[in-house]
């Protein structure tokens, strides 16, 4: 385990999920909950003669970032492509369970309390969603998350990373698109199916997936982060990421209202609008989306300097 | 004079080339040029049946307009085609086998149509003449199989003809020389048809037709190496090459076979390599490709001279900018020759370092799978000793000079020996071993009746093995039992490997002919990404001062 100073130098991109997990939250902060010496491991794996994780691919723990106690889940690409199922499902919906009790008990003692005070969950994304080995208990899993998300609405922010090398696809890319904040770097890729399942359903002439720039211009961070679906666009290293969840790890949660996709009438709306927008435009690339939105270099959009890029990037407003 | 009363001719090799031209006369207009829709018929009246054609096309630039049109011509008019030709990439190469227009084949290179060659072999779809090295083939253009009609492609071409090749000159002035000389016939598919070259590569003189093709030709980056997928284990593998050969013989003047491992070697030099204090003294003159993972080495300084055997998509304006470092023209742009660089790769390198599917107990290697016919393009030219190499360089000499058995071959005569190295991971691809009993080049002679197991290097011109286990120094091999115990000692848990007996690895690391990580003095533990130099893409673009224009495909971001 490299030392946390080396951590923060560190490609977010390369960094491996307890690595992240602790490179995320203060020096010295993080402890690990069900880590690998519990042994929780997948029990499907082992039926089916797969070799296991101990830590079954999820990393889960606390820490801090000055004052706000910080729930971490860091999922690990690099074991079965980060896919969840029973027990690493179970580690994520348990973590902010736990963050939404700790919230409960604090304000009950604590009527005093600042929104610095107040914890929040970080998810590091790293998956194509549900380990196809584990079906139901997988898909079951991804629900109860999803179920957690609601408990801990208004209660305790729940922020996303994503710049990981598997990207955040299936459905924890539903499940990404539910929280609170959603933070990437231009390296992370948010969606539903992913680039090689579409080119398989749907041909090559649809969607090439060796063609990584049009991958990356119609799951990217960058064009995330025209499209909306990411309210804050890093650079790679571990540090950029831990920079911008310090940043909203302190606010209010009434402030992350704002930055939500869905769950509410009014994001209904704008979901809706975009519909129609598709619909009306009928885009044959990401770039003429980035046209409609106002930006004259759409053509070149994806190859501007990172920091040119944030600076004169126009995002779609619907 | 004549001699028995009968006019002996001298000139039926051009009075048939005049008489092909006459009756394709009506296709071709001013410059040249004749109209796209007009291929097929122009073809049909220069091509006769039993030809040897060229269709030019390396790994890289591809004449595709023109294959397939000929593919599409009358084939009650054009069949039994000797195809002599560099490699058969494309599915086209190999539906003219599948028609009947072509009948049989001599190449080098087979690339993703290998299974087809092998299959076509067996079901006698195709006669194969031989699998050759590049600089073999281009040999026999000039004697025994030389074309009547070469298909070659261009970037340009100028309204009287001449043509630009530029960045990817690759192997046109070879094919051209060869046919034109013969009084052969020499037509040209171009991207597009200018007033004014940047450059002429090609006189108008040489061609005989010249078509704008409906697309731009195809052309593969296939010496692109992604940095973000070398693994640490690469890694490793690079730090053992860098201090135990590269340090160890100081080699200058080398070939870099494709590979991650040499990507890796390349990204480390300004890390790992500047750490050991090889700067200056290492790598300073390479036969290679434009790859984009050499920008840091060549930004950092350490190398003088790269000569390219073909162009690599998205470094054409970095290498314009290095002049110095890169063989360009006065306008400007590289010229790549894959002959010229051959040839610098066997005679005037004095390493070659690459990778390779398959090591057999003796130390023979090659890439090839029971099924398919790949063959090996350039990497048994340059991964051989050159007997007839006469100058001397220090780590020539010294690799020679290891030698123990040399007196028993040439007495007291000194002599060099070339350093010819392959680097694996113990378990390759899909966890297959490296190191097998019998090469699997044994059962596709058998498949594909070949007159002999397709060998990329011959145990006899292997020096080195690389390993994550560590290093077997082959050239201070005795005799073939210390050569055979050397290469078990670095084949870790496979089966070969299995069979090392520690008291013998251990004699031969104290005659240094086995060398593991800690004999080298190499760290295992620092064998991690963090000693590449860039470790993405996006890194080489920044490296290269925004320089370097990737490919769509190699982007992330």
């Amino acid at each position: 385990m490299p030392k946390w100073n080396d951590i923060q130098e560190q490609s977010f991109l390369e960094s491996d999920a307890r690595a992240r997990a602790v490179g995320l939250v203060d020096e010295g902060t993080f402890t690990e909950l069900a880590g690998p010496f519990d042994r929780f491991y997948s029990p499907h794996l082992e039926t089916l003669g797969e070799a296991v994780e101990f830590d079954d691919g999820i990393v889960t723990g606390v820490g801090k970032i000055g004052k706000t106690p910080v729930f971490v889940i860091s999922q690990e690409g690099r074991f079965i492509g980060g896919s969840v199922g029973e027990v690493g499902g179970a580690k994520m919906v348990n973590t902010i369970r736990l963050a939404v009790e700790f919230y409960d008990k604090l304000v009950a003692e604590h009527s005093d309390l600042t929104d610095e005070e107040k914890p929040v969950v970080v998810i590091s994304f790293e998956t194509g969603g549900v380990r196809l080995h584990e079906s139901n208990a997988g898909l079951l899993a991804h629900a109860e998350v999803m179920d957690q998300l609601q408990k801990a609405r208004h209660k305790v922010p729940v922020i996303t990373l994503i710049g990981s090398k598997v990207g955040c696809f299936g459905g924890m890319g539903f499940v990404a698109a539910a929280t609170d904040a959603i933070i990437m770097s231009e390296y992370g890729r948010l969606g539903l199916t992913g680039p090689e399942v579409i080119e398989q359903e749907m041909g090559k002439e649809e969607f090439d997936s060796s063609d990584r720039a049009l991958v990356f211009r119609t799951t990217g961070g960058r064009h995330k982060y025209i499209m909306g679906d990411c309210n804050v666009l890093v650079h790679g290293k571990v540090a950029d990421f831990r920079e911008a969840l310090g940043k909203l790890a302190g606010l209010p949660v009434s402030e992350f209202e704002k930055m939500r996709r869905i769950g509410s009438p009014e994001l209904v709306e704008k979901q809706l609008k975009l519909v129609a927008l598709a619909a009306e435009m009928q885009p044959k690339d990401a770039r003429d989306v980035w046209a409609k939105a106002g930006n004259a270099d759409a053509a070149t959009l994806d190859s501007k300097p990172f920091d040119e890029f944030v600076a004169s990037v126009k995002r779609l407003e619907v | 004079m004549s001699t028995n009363g009968t006019e002996k001719k001298w000139d039926r090799r051009s009075a048939d080339t005049a008489e092909r031209m006459a009756a394709a006369a009506r296709f071709i207009g001013p410059g040249k040029q004749f109209k796209p829709e007009d291929t097929v018929a122009l073809l049909e009246a220069v091509i006769r049946p039993g030809d040897r054609v060229n269709i030019e096309g390396n790994n890289q630039k591809q004449a595709d307009f023109l294959a397939e049109s000929l593919n599409k011509v009358d084939k009650s008019k054009i069949h039994d085609l000797h195809m002599v030709q560099s490699a058969v990439p494309l599915p086209v190469h190999l539906d003219l086998f599948e028609s009947g227009i072509a009948k049989k084949l001599d190449f080098a290179f087979g690339g993703p149509q290998a299974g087809r060659v092998a299959e076509f072999i067996r079901d006698g779809k195709m006669e194969l003449g031989a699998i050759h090295t590049y600089l073999e083939l281009f040999s026999r253009y000039f004697l025994d199989l030389t074309p009547k009609v070469s298909l070659i492609c261009a970037y340009k071409a100028d309204k009287k003809g001449n043509l630009y090749t530029g960045f990817n000159t690759e192997d046109t002035p070879t094919i051209v020389e060869a046919t034109k000389f013969s009084q052969g016939i020499v037509i040209a598919q171009v991207n597009e048809i200018v007033d004014e070259l940047p450059r002429v590569d090609i006189p108008a003189d040489w061609i005989d037709a010249v078509v704008q093709s409906p697309k731009p030709f195809f052309i593969e980056p296939l010496f692109t190496r992604d940095p973000a997928l070398i693994t640490d284990s690469q890694i490793l593998l690079a730090m053992l090459c860098l201090k135990g050969i590269y340090g160890e013989y100081e080699v200058k003047r080398l070939n870099h076979g494709i590979g991650f491992l040499t990507s890796a070697i390349e990204l480390m030099l300004p890390t790992y390599g500047a750490e050991l204090g090889l700067k200056g003294k290492i790598c300073t003159h390479m036969a290679l490709n434009p790859h984009p993972t050499m920008i840091p080495a060549i930004e950092d300084g350490w190398v003088q001279q790269i000569h390219c055997f073909g162009g690599e998509l998205g470094m054409e304006k970095f290498v314009a900018a290095r002049p110095d470092v890169f063989f360009v023209g006065p306008d400007g742009s590289l010229r790549s020759n894959r002959a010229y660089s051959q040839a610098a790769g066997q005679y005037a390198c004095d390493m070659f370092i690459g990778g390779t599917l398959q090591i057999d107990k003796y130390g023979n290697s090659s890439t090839a799978t029971a099924n398919r016919v790949a063959g090996f393009g350039g990497a048994p030219n340059m991964g051989s000793d050159a007997h007839g190499r006469r100058h001397s360089t220090d780590a020539w000499l010294k690799c020679g000079a290891e030698q123990p058995t040399l007196d028993r071959t040439l007495g007291n005569m000194p002599r060099g020996k070339k350093l010819v190295v392959q680097g694996v991971e113990t378990f390759g691809e899909g966890r297959a071993p490296v190191f097998v009993e019998e090469l699997d080049a044994w059962k596709l002679a058998k498949n594909a009746n070949l007159p002999l197991p397709p060998v990329m290097i011959y145990a006899d011109d292997l020096t080195h093995i690389v390993t994550e286990e560590g290093i077997a120094y082959l050239n201070r091999a005795p005799d073939i039992e210390a050569r055979m115990a050397a290469i078990r000692a670095v084949a870790g848990y496979t089966e070969i490997g299995l069979k090392a007996d520690p008291a013998e690895t251990k004699r031969l690391r104290e005659q240094r002919i086995v060398m593991t990580p800690e004999d080298l003095g190499v760290d295992r533990k620092r064998a991690d990404r963090s000693m590449l130099a860039a470790r993405s893409i996006q890194d080489l673009v920044t490296w290269s001062g925004g320089l370097y224009n990737p490919p769509a495909r190699f982007r992330n971001w």
